[in-house]
């Protein structure tokens, strides 16, 4: 059995890499946004702030 | 053995992890808990309200993924489900379970946290129920798996109505039975003209297993105990007559396109105009009537 030699990345597939990582890490970015004011708004409804 | 291509070595995209999450089925949850959510006498701080619905969307969203990385193999055999991110390589299978399981585990923690631990529970196993009832053990082994397995899609109104009241009264188990009895002639109805597709990936939908006359009876069947589930909350004056008025010409026209289906002998999906008909009629049916009872309930409130 010959051992398998790593892939190496042409720079085309870096390239689409590295633009999949940066749309992936925007969309999680902005979901975290959200859900911080989303835990922020329950937290005041919860504590009793709007009643 | 499999050999990675090039392309499912790649990171998936994020509109792969959305597709996950069968956004159309996932629209569909959202608007029956939202009904159920409006219908529900008492009040929900919009903030938890919202909170409710997402956790909803999200749970159902876990469904999809789990669904679509136990049945990778089978969509590759379906025109219909083979250019899904899984069967098209465009992501690897232990990323849609992570992503399944994540999903669900966060959406029942929050209801639990934010709404309630009722409203918590039933999505916990309405999840439950859909990816490991359902897709693991029904769907490849029975033609009723439609049939049980609707339950778990009729969970969500009921949730909508929990999240506010905390409690299950007839009227949310009324919600539940209608789209429970939906189901059958829904889906039978898209069995019936995609029956090749079901065949080609060994799914034993009736069509299949049972022959399309038997699936005619059982969509016509079916379609009278939903019409009167669907009329009930009228006729025990938890509706008014905008609702009422509203269900029974839904349910006629309901009716009539089943019949015309159990009429039909074609054997041919081009022929089968009754059965495309009914189904599309079936997803405008169920809109209409959720729509109206939430709207009517909300003027009698």
């Amino acid at each position: 059995m010959t051992p398998t030699e790593p892939h190496v990345y042409s720079v085309e597939e870096t390239r689409i890499i590295r633009a999949r990582q940066a749309a992936r890490s925007r969309v999680m970015g902005v979901v975290l946004v959200g859900l911080c004011i989303l835990f922020f708004l329950i937290t005041i409804v919860k504590v009793g702030v709007w009643g | 053995m499999t050999t990675a291509t090039r392309e499912n070595i790649m990171p998936a995209e994020w509109r792969d992890f959305w597709a996950l999450t069968k956004p159309r089925v996932m629209s569909l949850v959202v608007f029956t808990a939202l009904c159920g959510l409006l219908a529900a006498p008492g009040e929900i701080h919009p903030v938890i309200g919202f909170t409710a619905i997402l956790c909803l969307a999200m749970g159902a969203g876990a469904c999809g993924a789990l669904n679509q990385w136990y049945e990778a193999d089978v969509d590759a055999k379906m025109a219909r489900t083979s250019k899904r991110p899984l069967p098209a390589g465009r992501m690897d299978r232990e990323a849609a379970l992570h992503f399944g399981i994540g999903l669900a585990a966060f959406s029942v923690g929050i209801m639990g946290v934010a709404v309630n631990w009722l409203s918590a529970g039933i999505l916990a196993f309405s999840i439950f129920f859909y990816s490991v009832v359902y897709t693991i053990w029904l769907k490849p082994n029975t033609p009723q798996n439609i049939v049980i397995g609707g339950a778990a899609g009729a969970f969500p109104p009921v949730i909508g109505w929990t999240a506010v009241t905390s409690d299950v009264t007839l009227l949310p188990i009324l919600l539940f039975a209608i789209i429970f009895l939906w189901t059958p002639p829904h889906f039978w109805s898209l069995a019936l003209f995609m029956k090749t597709d079901y065949g080609a990936a060994g799914i034993p939908m009736l069509p299949n297993v049972s022959g399309q006359k038997v699936t005619r009876n059982q969509i016509f069947a079916y379609s009278f105990p939903m019409a009167v589930a669907a009329i009930a909350p009228f006729a025990l004056g938890q509706a008014g007559w905008l609702y009422g008025i509203s269900a029974i010409v839904l349910n006629l026209l309901f009716l009539g396109l089943a019949f015309n289906v159990w009429r039909n002998q074609a054997t041919e999906a081009s022929a089968m105009k009754p059965e495309k008909k009914l189904f599309a009629f079936s997803i405008l049916y169920l809109f209409l009537l959720f729509g109206l009872f939430a709207f009517d309930r909300m003027l009698i409130l």
